[in-house]
């Protein structure tokens, strides 16, 4: 009991008394640990982040009708098929052509809050997004044909079905008409510079009728392979929808995001090899430096054996406390770059705090356990005559 | 007689030289690994993410309006691009980062049943030979990489195989009973054609109901020949900023400065300016769902990549000082008896200096060789490309092993000039 | 049978013949000191006896076992049971307390004992310097320390490498006077020194030269007469 007292009583001597020699070891395996933990939360955390980057090229699977649209019941038990989590965003969209200043132009009636989570880039190029009943989104190639800008009012009409044949006849027809107030100007570079956006409430009173859905867009947060299987799984649980996927947008990904992730796999990999040799020559320096010491140890009776004790049980308590220390601060660090990259915070992983424990105990163990062998071998007479 | 000390130091204590050479080099290679990287990883994911297609898309003027709106009977009406100017867009400043482009013509033609079907007229693998002497296989075959065929092959126009040949989309495919071998009859409105199908492919959206045919072949048809309706760019872009949004409303809001500025930087705004400045009566505007999210994952990775860099930056930087801290202070009993026969501090502080600055350069040098070599595995076993080697990656290494190591002498060199020679040679 | 008997003891390095055909032998509660010029081969024959080196040829027995034919690992315990090291350059662990440093080779000897220890400070006079490190202490502090700790296991003998060599007049008296103390109670010493005035006080004086015992002069310090053998 008593040995084992004063086994301790030297380490931490030796630990407090040879403080600033010390703190500059721990704070290397500290960072060493720090890199471990890090890396590896960032590691495991980046293709979540990074997927969730990926949504911002909008939608990756669509929903039709399998006859034409398809109703809000149909939608939700569709949508209901993909957990909640997973949905960044589900939009609806209902397409009716209707007309301003008499000519035609293509509306689309939808949720404007899902609209903006599966389509982040559209882009607002003046005023704001819609939002209240009475207000509408406009394309900015219809904008600029109509020379119509945001805060602008203007009428939208629609000839609802029974009225459209005395249009036919050259008849006037009673058209539907309501007023709007353009909320902002939507640029895409794409098709949906072409229509008008309004709030699916909207479109239904303007048209009379109601519960219609064309096309739902959703964006989900799922590798491909899981996507497949939403797919099919909508397709099996409401056979009135038609699912399918946006090849473009989740074949890219797919490639895009495996690349990123070895990418990260990679730079985590040689970075910490390098780190590990650091903290390995590290502890050997340190080691080095006490040669004279164990020589004197030697010198008064130590065995070797209890020579590689002690210090390894010095080189493992630093280990320990390294690890320790680079647990907290390699989660304060992923956490950081998660917030400051991905403006989210990062899952806490307790696995990774016995692994870096391990680790950093290990690496400082085997890489001091060297060079006091070699320090053990050194002739005790030589090491104390002052060489 | 200094140099002697040195060269003295150098080759006789070689093996501990060796270590602080050694742990110097392991730092100087993960810095320079990691600047590598991250100062490419922005170009690798660039190219990456031209997977999902063009981020630039030209129409002529008057069709940018939408065409539909004034019930246009007739779309030849509409204005069209200048085949012949589909070159100029690799002469524009920004060439190099124009990695692909494709023409595209539309036209609606009628099948033999009497459904109307939409031929598009497009480059496949189509060969230029540029002016600046570069060649350049570009079109749809790489700026639609996500297509899969589902049977046949892309359709081959440098062996003018391609010239009667045409993919057809899945969806069209199967409801004509279609299959690669088989031929298909259709109607224009200047002539009519007969293609051998050479390629299924699923395209996952409208396209899957469309013929795709060479470019003059769809331009007969209706008898266009000349001309194109749209083009697809794909440009290497940096991420747009403040002063890229300004420009893109309108770039005469800027300063002359900021307008050279803009100019000379590859945003995709910049960039849409040079096509409209090269293309006579043209409108190219950046494809959002591309150009943006580009820049976002592009700033992200590249913000990762810094801050992992960063790290370890922090872990060389500390791995080398206090290796060099440690192996200097072992060495305070020769110091002692150095400054007992008389060196001055100063004299003294040069020396160690000296050893552990030649001791840097080494070590230093054949880090940065050694990370550079990290940076090639990096990048050939994620991108399949080599990583360039920059030069600004040099300085920045050697300023910072230069710096990491000096700091690492202070504490040593404090203590050596702390040293009363009596304690050191009577073994205190 | 003597504590210590060396029989033909060579000791050759290459050419060098450090030790040449010693013989010696040591008594229980005999004080011996070494003296001779650098390269005699005195600290070789030290270093032979302190169980940290081994002959070339010849025997060295100590309590009747001949250590030249022992293991590296023997002759550390053999080193750790019968002998107490004090050297010129003191050499204690510098972040380990002057009671620590003693306890230190009790912990590799047997079981550490702080009172014990603390004990052996107070016979060498430094009860109120326990918990002092050692660069807190003065030179003569210090090598007082060793000196505890060269004791605290009851060593068969005490083998002192110059032991005053770093040290002023004052404390090689104090010193020498602990030497005094310890031959008293019956220990065996053994110190090897340049300094006459320390070597004097020693039962033996032996003179090496170039690897042999080339004098020895007895001082028999009650009658105050002194015998020479070549």
């Amino acid at each position: 009991m008593k040995k084992r007292r004063m086994f301790f009583r030297m380490i931490t001597a030796s630990l407090m008394r040879r403080r600033s020699r010390m703190i500059v070891a721990l704070l290397s395996i500290a960072i060493g640990a720090t890199i471990l933990s890090g890396l590896v939360s960032i590691y495991y955390d980046v293709p979540r982040q990074l997927g969730a980057e990926f949504r911002n090229y909008g939608a990756n699977m669509i929903l039709t009708g399998s006859d034409g649209g398809f109703t809000y019941a149909e939608f939700n038990i569709g949508k209901s098929v993909i957990p909640a989590a997973d949905i960044v965003g589900a939009a609806p969209y209902r397409y009716e052509n209707v007309r301003i200043r008499e000519k035609p132009v293509v509306a689309a009636g939808t949720d404007p809050d899902e609209a903006k989570a599966a389509s982040p880039y559209w882009l607002i190029d003046s005023g704001e997004w819609f939002r209240n009943s009475g207000e509408l989104l406009m394309g900015a190639k219809v904008a600029e044909s109509f020379r119509l800008k945001a805060g602008d009012k203007i009428e939208v009409s629609f000839t609802p079905e029974d009225q459209q044949e005395k249009a036919a006849d050259n008849q006037a027809p009673e058209d539907n008409v309501r007023e709007f107030t353009i909320s902002g100007i939507l640029k895409t570079g794409g098709t949906e510079e072409e229509y008008v956006y309004m709030n699916m409430d909207d479109l239904e009173a303007l048209t009379g009728t109601a519960d219609r859905i064309d096309v739902a867009e959703l964006s989900v947060s799922a590798v491909s392979d899981k996507l497949k299987q939403y797919t099919a799984d909508i397709n099996s649980a409401v056979p009135e929808v038609h699912a399918s996927l946006v090849k473009r947008v989740t074949a890219s990904e797919t490639t895009v995001l495996s690349k990123l992730q070895a990418l990260v796999l990679l730079v985590t990999v040689v970075v910490l090899a390098l780190t590990m040799i650091c903290v390995a020559t590290t502890m050997t320096a340190v080691v080095a430096e006490r040669r004279k010491e164990i020589g004197l140890r030697k010198a008064i009776g130590a065995s070797d054996s209890s020579i590689i004790k002690e210090f390894m049980g010095e080189s493992m308590l630093l280990g320990l406390l390294g690890g320790i220390a680079g647990s907290v601060l390699g989660y304060v660090f992923a956490q950081q770059v998660s917030i400051r990259v991905f403006s989210s915070s990062i899952s806490f992983r307790p696995l990774l705090v016995p692994i870096t424990i391990t680790v950093s105990i290990a690496v400082t163990g085997l890489s001091s356990l060297m060079p006091i062998r070699s320090a053990t071998e050194v002739d005790p007479a030589l090491v104390l005559k002052g060489e | 007689m200094f140099g002697r000390m040195i060269r003295g130091t150098l080759f006789r204590q070689w093996k501990k030289m060796l270590m602080i050479a050694f742990t110097i080099a392991l730092g100087a290679s993960l810095a320079s690994a990691m600047l590598s990287v991250m100062l490419d990883v922005g170009d690798k994911v660039n190219q990456e993410l031209k997977t999902y297609g063009a981020n630039i898309r030209v129409v002529p003027k008057a069709s940018s309006v939408l065409s539909g709106l004034y019930e246009m009977e007739d779309d030849q009406t509409g204005a069209y691009l200048r085949e012949d100017e589909l070159g100029k867009i690799k002469t524009i400043f920004w060439t190099f980062n124009i990695v692909d482009y494709a023409p595209f013509v539309t036209v609606d033609a009628k099948l033999d049943q009497g459904d109307s079907v939409k031929v598009v007229g497009s480059w496949f693998d189509h060969h230029m030979a540029l002016p600046t002497g570069e060649e350049l296989d570009a079109g749809i075959r790489s700026l639609r990489s996500w297509w899969d065929i589902e049977s046949g092959s892309w359709l081959n126009e440098q062996d003018g195989s391609g010239s009667k040949g045409a993919m057809v989309g899945i969806e069209l495919a199967e409801k004509l009973g279609l299959s690669v071998g088989s031929s298909i009859h259709v109607t224009g409105s200047k002539t009519d054609d007969t293609y051998t199908v050479r390629g299924i492919f699923d395209a996952g959206g409208e396209e899957n109901g469309q013929i795709f045919v060479q470019l003059n072949t769809a331009q007969a048809l209706d008898g266009l020949e000349g001309k194109v309706d749209s083009i697809d760019v794909s440009a290497l872009t940096t991420p747009d900023n403040e002063l890229a949004e300004r420009a893109a409303k309108d770039p005469k809001s800027l300063t002359v400065a900021q307008y050279e500025l803009w100019y000379c930087t590859a945003y995709a705004s910049s960039i849409c300016w040079q096509i409209q400045e090269a293309i006579t009566d043209c409108v190219a505007s950046p494809v959002r769902q591309v150009a943006d999210s580009e820049g976002e994952i592009l700033n992200k990775t590249q913000l990762l990549m810094i801050l992992i860099t960063i790290l370890s930056l922090i872990g060389a930087a500390l791995g080398i000082c206090n290796l060099v801290t440690a192996s200097v202070m072992e060495r305070s009993q020769e110091i002692g008896l150095m400054k007992a026969i008389g060196a001055y501090n100063g004299q003294v502080s040069l020396l160690v200096l000296t050893e552990v600055f030649i001791t840097a350069v080494f070590g230093g040098a054949v880090g940065f060789f050694a990370g550079f070599g990290f940076a090639q595995i990096i990048g050939h076993s994620v991108f399949g490309s080599a990583i360039a080697l920059r030069p600004m990656v040099i300085p920045i290494v050697a300023v910072l092993v230069f710096i990491v190591t000096m700091i690492g002498c202070i504490p040593a060199i404090r203590m050596l000039l702390g040293l009363r020679p009596t304690e050191v040679l009577h073994g205190k | 049978m003597s504590l210590l008997e060396l029989k033909n003891v060579y000791k050759i390095y290459g050419e060098l013949h450090a030790l040449n055909d010693v013989n010696l032998k040591v008594e229980k509660g005999e004080w011996i000191s070494i003296m001779g010029p650098s390269g005699s081969g005195k600290s070789t024959m030290m270093n032979i006896i302190g169980c940290m080196d081994k002959p070339t040829k010849g025997q060295v027995l100590i309590d009747g076992v001949d250590i030249s034919k022992e293991s590296s690992k023997n002759l550390t315990t053999i080193r750790r049971d019968k002998i107490g090291l004090i050297f010129q350059q003191f050499h204690l662990v510098n972040y380990l307390t002057a009671v620590e440093n003693v306890m230190l080779a009790q912990y590799y000897h047997s079981i550490p004992d702080e009172k014990e220890a603390l004990e052996a400070l107070e016979r060498v006079g430094l009860a109120d310097r326990a918990k002092h490190l050692p660069s807190q202490l003065s030179g003569g502090e210090q090598q007082r320390v060793c000196v505890a700790r060269a004791l605290i296991n009851y060593p068969e003998i005490i083998l002192a490498d110059e032991p005053t060599g770093n040290l002023d007049e004052a404390n090689e008296e104090t010193v020498v006077d602990l030497f005094h103390k310890l031959h008293d109670e019956g220990t065996t010493l053994i110190v090897v020194t340049h300094d006459p005035e320390v070597a004097e006080v020693a039962q033996r004086q032996l003179v090496l030269r170039n690897g042999r015992i080339s004098k020895e002069v007895v001082n028999d310090h009650f009658t105050g007469k002194i015998r020479f053998t070549d």
